[in-house]
């Protein structure tokens, strides 16, 4: 039987909505993709024609919930701020889509992001780091950091990042204020690499040139 | 000492003969630049490095100076002394605005005291109560959306994403309510209430070789007073408290005015109180205003002071960040976040203290015993009793003296570091905790009225004298 676009995104958004409900609840290493299929009455292997991985799922709910930063991101952007705080701005826009998924946020991000994670994993999260960095690079250019940058740049960027979302995940403190001073630390420190050369440049004056 | 050749050069004073203030001020951006860049450390080691690096620094250029006052003339003597004391305070401001935390304390407390440090420093310093670096917009949006629920495009019908103050735990921005009412909203560092205890762990750590001394036991709890006060201080709800017990203190009286506090807006970490317009001392000064008008401001500041403590409290960080010499001639108090609490025993001894400055040697030696642990010996110990003597007799000179008092008087303040420092000199400092911030803020008085140069008969103050014997039991 056929089924028509419209209830492959149905089937999709029912599989993730179940899934993050079970990551929550049940704790993301107890939740597996049979329990997922059984609470979203689909059969097992048809869970996997949509998502071929546990981290896959998980991948696909993060890459939606920081759809918007970017817009959410431009929305407040006003021209006038400097490289580290339009990186704030980017990164906790981000974090904020997250808010939702916290719980279950850190094994996650650990099984889908870390450097020894298996190759089909982490091709789960690959879609994410590479539109983020995108974004960030955008960012850059936009304060006038346009020469190609060293590969380790932006892995010291990803990495910074990842470290500051893990902590956020843990993060305890009353309104994650912990996680903020972390987050202005870490891209100040990073903003600070390019600080012979544009760093005190802005948005703004960089495009009134 | 393993001194960087680096850090030795950059100590240096130049050679060349710039103006100062325009040294000053390619200083001062360079800093800012630099400070823009800098993170909040919260970790304690990394603090503690960074305090230990300014001592450093201090002292390489102070040999640096020493080692060249042997080769230069005298008339560029003075300008070198004055450039390398420039350079130190402006090092000690980067690292005191960098630090943010309970350290900048320090650095506020020594501009209140112009004698004991170069001018050129003390000026620096002040720059601290307004001109830290800002946190960026975004980072205050997120603060204050976690601490009132919103963010501030929502909560205020106008917010300045520029900082017009800086304090050292926080700082703070211009913003109109939706009601039209012009507040100033106070914002904390994220985090860093939570590095106080850390910075205190330090300092600790720091006076242990200390403890074998006969002053340890006064030591550790001055030592606490401070903890506790800088704990009260980074508690805004506390604040909000004082804030509304000085209000009534001072209602009615029209010289003097306290912001409201708007609750709606405020939290432990954000405190949204009115706006009080008007200059800060320098600012004021700067419009080289009429003896009669320092004369008003100084009485007013007097009256301030007299009358907290008649109401069991003590303006307790008396820096001139604190106050705003407003156009209609009115003093407003802007900062209630270290206020001291007297209780029935500290008041009795604030009430004793007040009273020795009369001259009764009773009232001396009682003083002495319950609020200085003073012994038998302590009190036939003549060069104690002499010191001790001499320096109430110049916290007294102002009140026994006949007519206006003329507080610009810079001998006058020097006589008081001086036998400040003899007593710190001969260790005659152990004393009841409640005296630390009283002293701190008396000098700290003393030293607000000679930077405004103000002459005033205490007489003139209106204050009810309760703490005579015949005095009203104050509220």
């Amino acid at each position: 039987m056929r089924i028509t676009a419209e209830a492959k995104i149905a089937n999709r958004q029912r599989i993730l909505s179940v899934a993050a409900h079970l990551f929550q609840e049940q704790g993301w290493d107890s939740a597996t993709t049979r329990d997922i299929a059984t609470a979203a009455s689909i059969a097992n292997g048809t869970l996997f024609n949509y998502f071929p991985s546990k981290e896959s799922i998980a991948a696909a709910l993060i890459e939606d919930a920081v759809a918007c930063s970017w817009e959410d991101f431009s929305r407040r952007r006003t021209g006038r701020e400097s490289l580290a705080e339009d990186l704030f701005s980017y990164v906790w826009s981000g974090f904020k889509g997250l808010r939702q998924y916290r719980k279950f946020l850190a094994p996650a991000v650990e099984a889908i992001f870390s450097p020894l994670a298996q190759p089909s994993r982490a091709e789960a999260g690959a879609s994410i780091r590479i539109r983020h960095l995108e974004t960030v690079e955008r960012i850059l250019l936009d304060h006038g950091i346009s020469r190609p940058l060293p590969a380790f740049v932006l892995q010291l960027y990803w990495t910074l990042h990842l470290g500051v979302l893990a902590y956020w995940a843990a993060d305890e403190s009353p309104h994650q204020e912990d996680t903020l001073a972390l987050l202005d630390r870490s891209l100040n420190l990073f903003a600070g690499t390019f600080a012979n050369d544009n760093i005190g440049v802005t948005h703004h004056e960089r495009r009134s040139e | 000492m393993n001194a960087d050749l680096n850090e030795l050069m950059a100590a240096l004073p130049h050679d060349t003969a710039e103006p100062l203030a325009e040294f000053s001020r390619e200083q001062l951006e360079r800093i800012f630049a630099d400070l823009a860049r800098r993170p909040v450390p919260t970790a304690s080691l990394h603090r503690l490095w960074t305090l230990g690096e300014l001592s450093v620094q201090v002292a390489l250029a102070s040999v640096a100076l020493w080692i060249r006052r042997g080769f230069a003339s005298a008339e560029t003597h003075q300008r070198q002394t004055l450039e390398t004391n420039l350079r130190l305070g402006l090092k000690i401001f980067h690292r005191l605005a960098y630090l943010r935390g309970a350290l900048m304390k320090l650095g506020q407390t020594a501009g209140s005291f112009p004698q004991l440090i170069p001018a050129q420093i003390a000026d620096t310093l002040d720059r601290l109560h307004f001109e830290a670096p800002p946190m960026h917009y975004s980072l205050i949006r997120e603060v204050l959306a976690g601490e009132l629920g919103a963010d501030p495009d929502d909560v205020f019908q106008t917010f300045e994403h520029q900082a017009f103050a800086a304090a050292s735990i926080g700082q703070v921005h211009r913003a109109t309510l939706k009601s039209g009412q012009p507040v100033a909203v106070k914002i904390q560092y994220p985090g860093i209430a939570r590095t106080i205890d850390a910075d205190f762990r330090n300092l600790s750590a720091l006076l242990q070789p200390l403890r074998l001394g006969k002053d340890w036991e006064s030591l550790q709890s001055q030592f606490e007073e401070i903890r506790r006060m800088l704990q009260q201080e980074v508690d805004y709800e506390r604040e909000i408290d004082s804030l509304r017990r000085a209000r009534a203190v001072f209602q009615g009286e029209e010289g003097i005015v306290v912001p409201e506090v708007h609750a709606a807006f405020s939290t432990r970490r954000v405190l949204t109180m009115d706006y009080i317009p008007g200059l800060h001392l320098p600012e004021f000064l700067a419009t080289r205003p009429p003896q009669e008008l320092r004369n008003r401001f100084g009485a007013k500041l007097l009256f301030v002071w007299y009358r907290m403590h008649a109401a069991r409290m003590n303006y307790a960080d008396p820096q001139s960040g604190n106050y705003r010499f407003m156009d209609d001639g009115r003093l407003g108090l802007i900062d209630f976040g270290c206020v001291q609490y007297f209780t029935d025993e500290e008041f009795e001894l604030l009430r004793l203290a007040y009273r020795s400055g009369e001259g009764d040697p009773a009232v001396v030696r009682e003083l002495l015993r319950r609020g200085c642990g003073a012994t038998d010996r302590d009190l036939s110990n003549e060069d104690y009793m002499g010191l001790i003597g001499e320096s109430i007799r110049w916290m007294a000179e102002p009140v026994r003296h006949v007519g206006p008092f003329d507080y610009g008087d810079e001998q006058y303040l020097k006589r008081g570091v001086e036998w400040f420092a003899r007593l710190v000199a001969k260790r005659y400092v152990r004393s009841h905790p409640m005296f630390m911030y009283f002293h701190r803020s008396a000098f700290g008085v003393k030293a607000l009225l000679y930077r405004l140069g103000a002459q005033v008969d205490i007489r003139d103050v209106p204050v009810e004298p309760w703490w005579t014997s015949g005095g009203s039991q104050p509220s």
